[in-house]
């Protein structure tokens, strides 16, 4: 005990009481939550949010690991995410009869193809300037998706491919229904989703807080420093691109199971690569539970949105430019997303930490003389 | 940071030749060696069409790379400036046509046509971008996250607005009548809208060289580049050069905009966002902050864009990306970039 330093305390410390911070009951009870919803709610409608939202929690919260925790804007993340969903969807397709080994082949190739194309992007780029990093990422993002449309022959592009799951996860699979809820393939997707989800989550928990995690987060706030420190700067901020790609493309699987069909459009597009801005941006960047929150907001209200389309047309019918004003919710996600990046940079789960943590040390002087 | 440039500085001096050399021996073998495979009159149209596209490039990316360049902004919102000034064409244009000016046959009157709608786009640009650059982008100075994410939802809300005020489809430009035609020279086909539109870009081209090498606003641009202190010690308020850039910049874009609509003849919201990222790949290229290297940048995407999409159509979209990273390789900075 003696030759420990201050902080390998505190993370002992922390180590010890880990089961008993309030955090750890609400993450226990959202999973819960998560767990038994399908059997409380049978609207497929709000099943699909779920899986979307969990499963763009993974891929927002990787991208927060490169932006947030590294300080690196990739402005092409979705490409990785549309690498994962085209592996899976194209080793099925391709295959004719869909297999479990399918599932290994498909993360292979999507773990190899993000892992090199990751690479690629950090040694051309970051050789230079970190802003150049966001306009190459950008580009090649752009290369994919037009890569995606054009190759006819291997992506069916704009039309897309539709393919079946193999086993349990099909959808004519069914077995009894327990208490009242019918067992089928859809339900075993969810609950493979939510269960690889979590996992891939806490993965990036346990990174963020890993000997790799804390020297990425300090070459982000003082890169001289770190590198002065001795640390190859570089190299961290190469494993930390890899890391977040390959997590993206996973997140791009499950995205492609639940789809169960892939276009440009839905899986490697910019607006995705917007979307996943808004979600971080709002959630909070540096925070990673800020995923979740961001990915529900927006999720929940792109399900919800556009029935205020409908609401438009019934209320006035006749005015074509009230009509297009409502028809255009992404205006207003933008100009939200201004606003947030103006007025609330730390996002939601950020500024509400600064809160918490005002009161705290307000708390304190009061304490102080009376002691 | 300060570690890469002292590198920079210690390489030995043959490898700086050959870098330089590389990237020389490049830009001219792209002009080159489509011959081998392309009859020569098929090249001269091809060539021409290139160029066409390349000087419409420059247009957008001349603004992109001054704006980085000066005021250290990457201005992801300079394709929502490009498709804004090509909506405020079309609607002129229909305008236009009402009048039954379109339909006037001479040359002359459709260049007088064009200059009015370019006008327009100039004024439509320069306003957006003062509006922009004055009350979002001026407080986010110096902060490059915060300007990437801010321009980038500026782009988002300005196409958006786009959408509602002409609707989300495509639409067919009216082009000035004279523009249809074609001067005929060897047996070779100058639509006479490539003919201007290639002359447009030159001389935007040389004007922005005037102004930056002559006038005293360029000198104070130029030093603005180099170090934006010493040039406020100096007794410049750099915030006004700021704006005039920036105005400048998008106007640029705008005009851009008309003449890249009137040369594929329809336009659509998203025109701006591609434009966009054929722009950054010619800011990247060229070397980020130089006008000449944007220039001779845009020059080699379109030129090559065209022999490409002639031999391979399927490759056209990706050969720029294969000249960037080609670029890349040899000259980390860009074709004119400097350390």
């Amino acid at each position: 005990m003696t030759n420990l330093n201050p902080v390998q305390t505190e993370r002992l410390q922390e180590r010890r009481n880990r089961y008993n911070r309030p955090t750890f009951i609400i993450q226990l009870v959202f999973i819960a939550v998560l767990l038994t919803i399908p059997f409380f709610f049978s609207s497929f409608r709000l099943i699909d949010v779920v899986v979307k939202v969990m499963i763009f929690t993974v891929f927002v919260a990787s991208y927060d690991l490169l932006l947030g925790y590294g300080g690196l804007l990739s402005l092409g993340h979705s490409m990785f995410f549309g690498i994962g969903a085209y592996s899976l969807a194209l080793v099925i397709y391709h295959a004719k009869t869909p297999a479990w080994t399918h599932f290994l082949l498909a993360t292979g190739i999507s773990l190899a193809l993000s892992i090199s194309m990751a690479l690629v992007i950090a040694f051309f780029s970051l050789r230079v300037k970190a802003l150049f990093f966001a306009m190459m990422t950008l580009a090649l993002a752009e290369f994919a998706d037009i890569l995606a449309i054009q190759w006819y022959d291997l992506t069916k592009a704009e039309d897309g491919i539709s393919f079946g799951l193999p086993g349990i996860f099909n959808v004519s699979w069914s077995a009894k229904s327990i208490m009242g809820a019918e067992i089928n393939g859809r339900l075993m997707t969810y609950y493979f989703i939510l269960v690889v989800s979590v996992i891939l989550f806490i993965i990036m928990l346990r990174f963020i807080r890993s000997p790799v995690g804390r020297v990425l987060q300090a070459v982000r706030d003082n890169e001289p420093r770190a590198t002065a420190l001795g640390y190859k700067t570089f190299h961290y901020q190469i494993f930390a691109i890899v890391f977040g790609s390959s997590i993206a493309s996973l997140a791009g699987i499950l995205y492609a199971m639940w789809l169960r069909y892939v276009n440009p459009g839905s899986v490697l597009s910019t607006p995705i690569m917007l979307d996943v801005l808004l979600m971080v941006i709002i959630g909070g960047l540096g925070t990673l539970y800020g995923s979740i929150i961001g990915a529900s907001f927006i999720k929940i209200a792109e399900a919800w949105l556009p029935d205020l389309q409908k609401v438009a047309q019934e209320l006035l019918p006749n005015v074509v430019f009230a009509q297009r004003l409502a028809e255009r919710w992404i205006l207003y996600f933008g100009i939200l997303f201004i606003l947030v990046v103006f007025f609330f940079p730390r996002g939601f789960v950020g500024t509400a930490r600064d809160i918490i943590k005002s009161r705290k040390t307000v708390a304190k002087p009061v304490e102080v003389p009376h002691d | 940071m300060m570690l890469t440039s002292s590198h920079a500085g210690t390489a030995e001096p043959t490898a700086i030749d050959l870098r330089k050399w590389g990237g020389r021996i490049l830009s001219i073998g792209v002009w080159i060696l489509p011959l081998i495979w392309i009859d020569p009159t098929t090249y001269a149209t091809l060539t021409i069409a290139g160029l066409t596209m390349g000087v419409l490039l420059f247009l957008t990316a001349s603004g992109l790379t001054v704006i980085f360049g000066l005021m250290d902004v990457l201005n992801l919102a300079h394709g929502a400036f490009f498709a804004w000034g090509a909506y405020a064409g079309f609607s002129f244009l229909n305008i236009l046509s009402r009048k039954g000016w379109l339909d006037m046959a001479t040359l002359g009157q459709s260049m007088g046509n064009l200059a009015l709608v370019l006008l327009l786009a100039l004024l439509v640009g320069g306003v957006l971008g003062l509006l922009l650059e004055r009350v979002i982008i001026r407080k986010t100075y110096g902060n490059h996250l915060k300007q990437i994410l801010i321009t980038m939802g500026a782009a988002l809300v300005m196409n958006e607005i786009i959408k509602i005020f002409w609707g989300p489809n495509d639409e067919a430009l009216l082009v000035p009548a004279a523009f249809q035609d074609s001067w005929v020279f060897f047996n070779i086909l100058v639509t006479k809208f490539r003919g201007v539109a290639i002359l447009v870009g030159v001389l935007v081209y040389i004007g922005i060289q005037l102004v930056l090498q002559k006038t005293k606003l360029g000198i104070i641009v130029r030093a603005g580049v180099e170090n934006k202190e010493i040039v406020q010690v100096m007794g410049y308020n750099i915030q006004r050069i700021f704006s005039g850039v920036f105005a400048t910049g998008a106007a640029l874009a705008a005009v851009g905009g008309v003449m890249f609509s009137i040369f594929n003849g329809h336009i659509y919201p998203s025109m701006g966002d591609e434009n966009l990222i054929f722009a950054l790949i010619v800011v990247i290229i060229g070397g980020m902050g130089s006008v000449t290297g944007s220039f001779l940048g845009a020059l080699m995407v379109g030129l090559a864009f065209n022999y490409v999409a002639f031999l391979v159509p399927k490759l056209a979209l990706g050969v720029n990306i294969m000249i960037m990273a080609i670029i890349l390789l040899i000259r980390p900075r860009g074709l004119m970039g400097r350390s």
